[in-house]
């Protein structure tokens, strides 16, 4: 009996990678199946389960939640997560090739070490952890039907415009071509005239099935 | 697969991982978590609703079943799947018949 408990305060205890009102609505649900697939005398949680859990969980937090009235939308969102992903990747490409960080490997050692780091390296990787964030955000925003981040992100775009002349090295430049590509197919699928339609009725219908 | 289990009537969460399991021959094992973000698309989509709940020992049982969108859905894979299979075997009738 003990048992059953601590496997099922386990498996409750993951269902925390699920977004609250998911939870609410289907934890219950969840865990009675979770339950009924567990083995007699199974102690522990499954480990296949768990991880199927998870990374359930967080992709119900990060998918865009949008009708199958609006794949531009759609299309939209899910460039956005790459653009973030491209981001991510081209700060790490850059943190490690930075001169002074050895070759053996350490990012580490640059957090280690007693002197503080130059400007432009900080600025820069604060700057890629700043669009890193907004790529996300305006991914969230937009897939709620926020007509305000539609403008932001174009306004955004406009600017990594200008930003694409400022980088200096191919690896720079091929990634900042590329994160610009990808706001540029973004920025047109969000004006086509399906998105249209999905930012106009400014209400609680538009984002219709979140729940 | 999830439409198919659904196809004769309503299931509940676990029923569903069992039936669908069963109907693949043991092939695809469901987990709940992928289950219930399928679930949640079919149900926004309206592909699928809510029949009704119950409570067994203790534990909730939420019933699911096909919506007439749902069923459309399901004969229209079905036929498409079943013209690919009938293009196929036709061609293998073919090309066999041409070997010998």
């Amino acid at each position: 009996m003990t048992d059953h408990a601590n496997l099922e305060r386990g498996y409750r205890r993951l269902l925390a990678s699920y977004p609250r009102a998911f939870r609410r609505e289907h934890g219950e649900e969840i865990l009675a199946v979770l339950m009924a697939s567990a083995q007699e005398g199974q102690r522990r949680r499954g480990l296949a389960a768990s991880a199927d859990l998870i990374r359930s969980g967080l992709w119900m937090r990060l998918r865009p939640s949008l009708p199958r009235s609006a794949p531009t939308v759609r299309a939209a969102v899910r460039l956005m997560y790459a653009g973030a992903v491209v981001t991510a990747l081209s700060l790490i490409v850059a943190i490690v090739s930075l001169p002074y960080v050895g070759r053996s490997g350490a990012t580490l050692r640059l957090a280690g070490r007693s002197q503080p780091l130059p400007l432009a390296i900080t600025v820069g990787i604060v700057s890629g952890v700043v669009m890193i964030a907004l790529w996300l955000w305006m991914a969230r925003a937009i897939s709620r039907g926020r007509n305000w981040a539609r403008l932001l992100s174009t306004v955004l775009v406009g600017l990594a415009t200008l930003h694409l002349f400022g980088n200096k090295g191919a690896v720079p430049v091929v990634f900042a071509v590329l994160m610009w590509l990808v706001g540029l197919a973004v920025v047109w699928l969000l004006w086509r005239p399906t998105s249209r339609a999905f930012f106009k009725p400014q209400g609680l219908t538009q984002v219709g099935h979140g729940a | 697969m999830i439409l198919t289990a659904l196809a004769s009537g309503s299931q509940h969460g676990y029923g569903i991982i069992t039936d669908v399991q069963e109907i693949s021959d043991g092939r695809v094992r469901l987990r709940p978590g992928t289950l219930y973000t399928a679930l949640d698309r079919l149900c926004a989509d309206e592909l699928i609703r809510v029949d009704r709940e119950e409570i067994v020992e203790g534990r909730l049982r939420r019933y699911y079943r096909l919506t007439p969108a749902g069923t459309k859905r399901l004969s229209a894979e079905a036929a498409r799947l079943q013209a690919d299979a009938t293009a196929a075997l036709t061609r293998l009738n073919l090309a066999g018949g041409m070997a010998t």
